[in-house]
């Protein structure tokens, strides 16, 4: 491996809060070779984010200091260098693209006058050079029609290429190191593979080196040289990516390994093995031909027929009772909306949804009180979906007293209850959700959800927000209750593996269809439908040796393009 | 450029609104209490000169057949005659709206001026003795009334320094401007507090923003991350309370017209209620109205120019 060019020793940053110090990152030494990927993987709050800002000064508060360790980076010590000469180390040497473009990138600035910016700004070409220079980086970076999308404002592109432009924008600066901060964590499966490919294809090109910060063994696996992983402001480990993966040697290091919901090639033993009799019995769930539109633009004039976008259109699905089904898709495809429609949140267009024999159509009332009685939610973000003026005892106890199931005395033995099934101690009674942790909000939800003793789950997203270690546990929970409380479960997840790993019956949405429903071995090894091909192939694998994309050509996946998210 | 077809259809919207205006100035109007005949004769007319002058102008009429009839002349393009004046409502409007247009335009160009650097040195010193400085006078700015804080510039600049006029308005351009300085300063003074306030608030966020953020991680001097990022990201809001404010300060010439004893729309509405007038009130009201409904689709345009993401 050739010289490193940035070479980090004893790093250490401490925040200074009244009269209180706080260690957040304690002698971290790292060296970045030249044309090097280096994946640095830890928790949220590991300090991985932070680590890559001190190199650039560039501190998320004022209380924060560096206190010691050097950064060496072209013979200069970046710790000690003044402001003046930090600017043009900033963008000019050491780039950054953050982790959501669309609050990074400048709402009312052109794309290519973003670019243009750093051209001018860092490599000091002006007037036709520049922008001939700035369409050559669109170019570059994958952007179909450079000359047109020049003009372009960020809102009116997908995710996907707003991250594309983000990268263009660090590009404009010519740096020579990169820091990916998440780069691909808000995206779809399909195009996070195309962003690391663009990543990759750029370090062969401006011989660049990039430090990927990410929290996706995964990614890693794909893209990376090396490993270093972080935890609790320390370096754990780092080393080869090969050695890492095959041979961990921290405990934390091997946990996040076996937390990672990889895909297996032997079938899971199914959650619960399908009972014979299941086909003589009714379905707990029947959808049939379910359209939902929701009405675009529209206006005082122009009220009546007013245009609207298709957010489902004739979706058909039997849920049986006791079936554990994930519903795939990436964002826009309508997962979310076919779960608001089941509990009867969002109105529907054409179609009916019936509920144990039930049609919510026709005996709305009738119907929807039956769902609410015998049907719960968990929702994306725990913190968010918790009543932050509650305890977790006040929480649950409401939905108790509403549904009124069980006498009033017995109330705080059932909460007691209810905290023991999701493994939650009981001292959580008297919690509030803000001094709780994302994983065990998620806990307390899971409990909200069962209070109402329910026969029916729609859990949506709801470990996306989580950490992978907190992803596996959480999973676990709802295995475990899966098997023991007999519960329909309905697993909303744009993260294959996972409910790969989950669930008997995967449903694939795509554009508001349903292309592919079958058993998840089937759906897995031997996908019917080219989109379902495409997204299993986009899963970065944690065995480096199975390559991204690599059982279909790059090519194909083309045809099959990412689109905005309803607005 | 689809997304300016509003400025073709959003026009359509005003006609419902400015019907409803000139329902309620013409109701409105006419239940001040006082008759325009007797206010004109004075106190010893006789009851047949006061009924001669009522049916000369239509108001023994019943009062939907008056206002059909000021409705029939408004789609004619007139507005009545004054019973004061004794000439056409236009008209006399026209000869008093330079000197209003003049004052609300250099107020509102003053105020800009004065917000845009005072909060642009509080934000960028945020919590720092500038910020502390703006922020103290700004918020006894909002407590002083316009008419006092003119009649205090006045004593000092016209009375004791004797460097501006006292009042009144001149004959030619430069005159006229130096005439519109106190009574622009006056307006700019107080409508600026609320601009800085505002948009020192909307500065400080975009400071803090993801996009700022990413400006410093390329490098960017702070100049050029304020300019070019922070402030058109800021703008927005302080666009939309500017258009608000303007159209009180329409109404709020009337004030300082009064102190500054400017010939303008003001000061013809004063007199025209204290005559009861009803024609020149309904007339004067009928183009403040139209005049914010005008200033806020300007904003509406404005917003749309500067944040593309905007559709109305």
């Amino acid at each position: 491996m050739s010289a490193s060019v940035l070479s980090v020793r004893d790093l250490t940053v401490k925040a200074h809060l009244q009269g209180e110090t706080r260690t957040l990152l304690q002698g971290v030494s790292l060296d970045l070779a030249k044309g090097e990927i280096l994946g640095l993987v830890g928790e949220s709050g590991s300090g991985k984010s932070l680590f890559c800002r001190s190199l650039v000064r560039l501190l998320p508060s004022s209380l924060l200091k560096i206190e010691g360790g050097t950064i060496l980076f072209e013979e200069r010590d970046l710790t000690a260098v003044t402001d003046a000469e930090m600017l043009k180390v900033r963008g000019a040497e050491i780039g950054m693209i953050f982790q959501n473009p669309t609050s990074h990138l400048d709402p009312v600035m052109r794309i290519g006058d973003q670019i243009l910016e750093g051209i001018r700004y860092h490599q000091g070409i002006n007037g036709r050079d520049a922008r001939a220079a700035a369409i050559e980086i669109l170019a570059q970076i994958g952007f179909p029609e450079p000359v047109r999308q020049y003009d372009s404002y960020p809102h009116e592109l997908s995710g996907g290429m707003r991250q594309r432009a983000m990268i263009g924008v660090a590009l404009s600066c010519n740096p020579q190191i990169l820091i990916a901060d998440e780069p691909t964590t808000a995206l779809d499966v399909t195009i996070q593979a195309q962003i690391l490919k663009l990543l990759m294809d750029i370090r062969d090109r401006h011989g660049l080196s990039i430090i990927l910060i990410t929290h996706d063994l995964g990614v890693v696996a794909q893209t990376c040289d090396r490993i270093a992983v972080m935890r609790g402001g320390r370096l754990l480990e780092q080393g080869l990516k090969r050695t890492i993966l095959s041979a961990p040697q921290d405990p934390y290091t091997v946990r996040l390994i076996h937390s990672h919901p990889s895909m297996p090639d032997v079938a899971l033993p199914a959650v619960s093995a399908p009972a014979p009799s299941r086909a003589a019995t009714r379905p707990l769930l029947e959808i049939d031909d379910l359209h939902v539109r929701y009405p675009t633009g529209g206006s005082l004039f122009r009220g009546k027929n007013a245009r609207t976008v298709g957010a489902l259109s004739g979706v058909n699905l039997q849920i049986m009772p006791g079936e554990t089904v994930g519903i795939v898709g990436e964002s826009g495809s309508g997962k979310s909306t076919l779960a608001r429609a089941l509990l009867g949140l969002t109105p529907i267009s054409s179609g009916h949804v019936s509920f144990d024999g039930i049609d919510l159509f026709q005996q709305r009332n009738a119907g929807l009180a039956r769902l609410r009685r015998e049907a719960a939610m968990v929702f994306q973000d725990p913190f968010n979906a918790l009543n932050p003026r509650l305890t977790i005892g006040q929480t649950l106890a409401e939905v108790l007293k509403v549904q009124k199931k069980i006498a009033r005395a017995d109330i705080p033995s059932r909460v007691d209850e209810l905290l023991d099934l999701v493994g939650l101690e009981r001292e959580f009674v008297n919690r509030k959700p803000r001094s709780m942790s994302g994983g065990q909000c998620q806990r307390a939800g899971i409990a909200r959800a069962l209070a109402v003793d329910p026969r029916l789950i729609i859990a949506d997203e709801c470990v996306a927000a989580l950490d992978v270690t907190i992803q596996a546990q959480i999973i676990d929970l709802f295995r475990k209750l899966a098997r023991d409380l007999n519960l329909t479960l309905i697993f909303i997840a744009h993260d294959l593996a996972i409910v790969r790993n989950l669930c008997e019956r995967t449903v694939v949405m795509y554009r508001g269809e349903i292309v592919e429903d079958g058993r998840s071995e089937d759906v897995f090894s031997r996908p019917k439908h080219p989109y379902t091909a495409a997204l299993i192939a986009a899963i970065p694998d944690i065995d480096p040796d199975r390559q991204l994309l690599g059982h279909t050509d790059a090519a194909s996946l083309e045809p099959i393009q990412s689109f905005k998210r309803m607005p | 450029m689809h997304r300016y077809r509003f400025v073709l259809t959003r026009p359509l919207q005003f006609l419902p609104v400015i019907f409803g205006i000139s329902v309620i100035t013409f109701i409105l109007v006419r239940l001040i209490p006082g008759d325009p005949a007797r206010n004109l004769l004075g106190a010893r007319a006789t009851p047949s000169a006061i009924a001669k002058i009522r049916a000369q102008y239509g108001l023994d009429e019943a009062m939907w057949q008056q206002y059909f009839y000021f409705v029939k002349n408004l789609a004619n393009g007139e507005m009545g005659k004054s019973i004061l004046y004794k000439i056409d409502v236009l008209k006399l409007i026209a000869t008093r709206i330079e000197p209003t247009i003049a004052l609300v335009l250099s107020s509102v160009v003053l105020s800009v001026l004065i917000a845009v650097p005072m909060a642009a040195l509080a934000a960028r010193n945020s919590g720092k003795a500038p910020d502390h400085v703006v922020r103290i006078v700004s918020t006894f700015g909002i407590g002083f009334p316009p008419f006092w804080l003119g009649l205090m510039l006045m004593i000092l600049f016209s009375v004791k320094l004797d460097l501006l006029p006292v009042s009144g308005y001149g004959e030619t351009f430069g005159d006229k401007l130096v005439h519109l300085v106190l009574p622009s300063l006056t307006v700019a003074l107080s409508l600026s507090t609320v601009l800085i306030r505002s948009l020192r608030a909307a500065m400080i966020e975009a400071l803090k923003s993801d996009v700022a953020t990413a400006a410093r991680a390329r490098g960017m001097p702070e100049r050029i991350v304020f300019w070019r990022h922070v402030v058109p990201n800021s703008l927005v809001p302080t666009i939309n309370l500017l258009a608000v404010n303007i159209g009180w300060l329409i109404g709020g010439t009337v004030v300082v017209e009064s102190v500054f004893a400017l010939p303008g729309m003001g000061q013809l509405l004063v007199r025209a209620i204290f005559s009861r007038d009803y024609m020149v009130v309904q007339g004067v009201a009928m183009v403040f109205a139209c005049a914010t409904v005008l200033v806020n689709f300007l904003a509406d345009v404005v917003t749309v120019a500067i944040d593309p993401r905007v559709k109305l």
